[in-house]
């Protein structure tokens, strides 16, 4: 018991400070210590990281650091997930999110903020990267049961294809199995709006916000 | 040019460079180094002081920087290798860096020249939208708004939303036509202006390398427009980003590149962006072999704008360490949260005009009006306005700049969440007059007697 009241708030240190490796030793440690995985992960990950999360809307911390967190949080995530799945305890996530750069793009540093922010509230993200064809976005959002397919753009000749992603959406009938999420520069809410999109972020913090009401 | 002559041997350091994972380039070689150069060279934002006048922090971060561009590189993502150069290689380029440069032609030629923090001439003044989406019936209208000004040395275009009323798609012959499209309407708008040598900086509608190439060929935009070429954030390039440079080296065309560091982001917080900038503009000459260096910080939250008080305080350091350093022609694009027809969008440009011209810029471009986002948000006044101030900062100490700052900055920046896209061209400017509305300069009016009474000599 003293071990784990020792080794809990050095869990949460490992994820503030990004510390990979010494979060996942730390992880090994409580659960030979008798730590509740599903408390590891609803009591310290996600308000950790919630909080970190909080911190980077009012860059008090930045970008690396909250990748860093995300990362170690992950290495804790590893060792208790196998116990979680074993007692069929849910690893809970508020959801799951394709996200890209879409077709004709290479922005990725808005995208990733957005990428790093869902998952530091409690969403698991797929990210596919930038210049994304069409058909990857949805291919991938079908095969892993995505909730949200989050699009940016930064450009205003890659626009067609993220109406190309709702046009094939809107035809194929699956506009309500998944929901579609923009931002990015050319992109605004009367973009989304009109070309029937499911909503637009227009940073990070508002991503997070529309994504929870999207999954609702 | 003669620091054009590298050119195989970029490309055999493109093909020959150490393989490197992306995610260990940006936590590691850019995120975690910069963070530490900062620490090693004591940059330190004071909060309240928005300009730097410590010359000594300025060449520590220009030795900062010059150290992340040695031990980073350049990312080429097409092959996952890094391009990369010793001190002394960077250091011999840098001496050979062009400080000079005309552009235009005929009556409109004008010449870029380095400049110094406190320089008593003037910044070269480029007006222009800086890639901002306009509606195709506005392009025409909007870019002579810009041009007309005399003020307005050389022009940036804005991006068209539209050819022939159909939307281009990135890669398509779509594009390859709305890259013609763009150079034969600014071209037709500099002739209607009066001013048909004028630079026009080029290709912004249409970004693919295929696009740029074609349209920056015979009958299309000329070699004395301005071409560019971007560096992705964070010190990234790729193979079409390296097609555009050969073939406007091969062509002996004006070669302008940027880079815009992201607060917040991989490069941290303003000390950061201060240390990215260098080395940025460094890695710029090194792979593309740069005329103009330019770069526009972008704020996370704020519709991209670089207004606020740790990117200006960021850019000043930047700018002056390079400036202090260097031969380059340094460009620093104006990107105000605020649209036409707003005070605000006035005050945010004057404080990005004194901030880069008090540092040392050769060149004030935009302003880049409502974050460049909101399409024909955008008009000619402002860019009269932030070339007026422009030139009356132009000898200007930087305590009295810092000092003027702390009057100008409030004006705007508890405003900057809030929506101040102001109005389209159409509702500021009379189409048939093409003259800014009644209204529009009133607050021109009101704002240059309002600044002028702060201590900005206008003339």
């Amino acid at each position: 018991m003293k071990d784990l009241e020792a080794t809990l708030p050095q869990m949460e240190e490992a994820i503030r400070s990004g510390d990979e490796k010494q979060a996942a030793v730390l992880a090994d440690k409580a659960v030979e210590a008798g730590a509740e995985p599903l408390e590891i992960l609803q009591g310290l990950i996600m308000p950790t990281l919630r909080d970190i999360g909080d911190k980077f809307g009012r860059l008090e911390l930045f970008l690396p650091e909250m990748m860093m967190a995300a990362n170690a949080a992950k290495a804790i995530i590893a060792v208790i997930d196998p116990i979680l799945k074993e007692k069929e305890q849910s690893g809970a996530s508020f959801g799951r999110v394709v996200i890209g750069t879409v077709a004709g793009d290479v922005h990725d540093i808005g995208k990733n903020m957005v990428s790093v922010m869902l998952q530091v509230n409690g969403f698991e993200v797929i990210d596919l990267g930038t210049d994304v064809p069409v058909n990857t976005f949805l291919s991938s959002a079908r095969s892993q049961e995505a909730d949200i397919i989050a699009i940016s753009s930064l450009l205003t000749t890659s626009l067609p294809y993220v109406k190309d992603v709702l046009a094939v959406l809107s035809e194929t009938d699956e506009k309500d199995r998944f929901k579609v999420m923009v931002g990015g520069g050319p992109l605004t809410s009367e973009w989304a709006e009109e070309h029937g999109a499911d909503g637009y972020g227009k940073d990070a913090s508002e991503a997070v916000t529309l994504a929870r009401k999207l999954i609702g | 040019m003669r620091n054009s002559g590298r050119l195989v041997d970029i490309l055999d350091r493109m093909e020959n460079g150490p393989v490197t994972s992306e995610k260990e380039f940006d936590l590691i070689l850019v995120a975690a180094r910069t963070q530490a150069l900062v620490k090693e060279y004591e940059l330190k934002f004071d909060g309240v002081n928005i300009i730097n006048t410590d010359d000594d922090m300025a060449d520590r971060c220009f030795h900062a920087g010059l150290t992340l561009a040695v031990d980073a590189g350049v990312y080429c993502t097409s092959n996952r290798r890094r391009l990369t150069w010793t001190r002394r290689e960077i250091e011999d380029v840098i001496k050979h860096s062009p400080r000079s440069m005309t552009i235009g032609f005929g009556r409109d030629a004008i010449s870029d020249v380095h400049r110094d923090p406190e320089d008593p001439r003037p910044p070269t003044i480029i007006g222009g939208p800086v890639g901002n989406p306009l509606p195709e019936e506005l392009f025409l209208p909007v870019m002579q708004s810009y041009i007309q000004e005399p003020v307005v040395d050389a022009v940036i275009n804005g991006t068209l939303d539209s050819v022939y009323s159909r939307v281009p798609r990135a890669g398509s012959p779509w594009e390859l036509l709305s890259g013609w499209h763009e150079a034969e309407m600014s071209i037709t708008a500099a002739r209607r202006a009066g001013r048909e040598g004028i630079s026009i900086g080029c290709v912004q509608t249409a970004t693919s390398d295929i696009a740029e190439l074609s349209a920056t060929s015979f009958g299309g935009f000329r070699k004395t427009d301005f071409h560019h070429i971007a560096m992705i954030s964070e010190l990234k390039t790729d193979y079409k980003l390296l097609n555009k440079m050969v073939h406007l080296i091969k062509t002996d065309s004006i070669v302008h590149t940027f880079c815009n560091p992201i607060y917040g982001g991989l490069a941290g917080g303003a000390e950061g962006i201060a240390v990215m900038g260098v080395a940025g503009m460094i890695l710029l000459q090194m792979i593309y072999m740069t005329t103009t260096h330019s770069t526009s910080p972008t704020h996370p939250f704020f519709q991209g704008c670089n207004t606020t008080p740790e990117i200006l305080w960021g850019t000043s350091l930047f700018t002056q360490a390079l400036s202090r350093n260097t031969p380059f022609l340094l460009v620093v694009v104006t990107t105000p949260v605020s649209g036409p027809e707003t005070r605000t969008l006035l005050y945010e440009s004057a404080a990005m005009a004194l901030t880069a011209t008090v540092s040392g810029t050769a060149r004030l471009m935009g302003p880049r009006s409502a974050g460049g986002t909101i399409p024909g948000h955008c008009s000619g006044l402002e860019a009269r306005f932030a070339g007026e101030v422009g030139h009356a900062a132009a000898g200007m100490s930087r305590e009295q700049a810092s000092l003027l700052m702390q009057r100008i900055v409030p004006e705007y920046v508890d405003l900057l969440q809030t929506d101040m896209r102001g109005k389209r061209f159409d509702d500021v400017y009379d189409l048939d007059t093409l003259q800014p509305t009644a209204e529009w300069l009133g607050i021109y009016d009101q704002t240059v007697e309002e600044i002028t009474g702060l201590g900005v000599p206008f003339s």
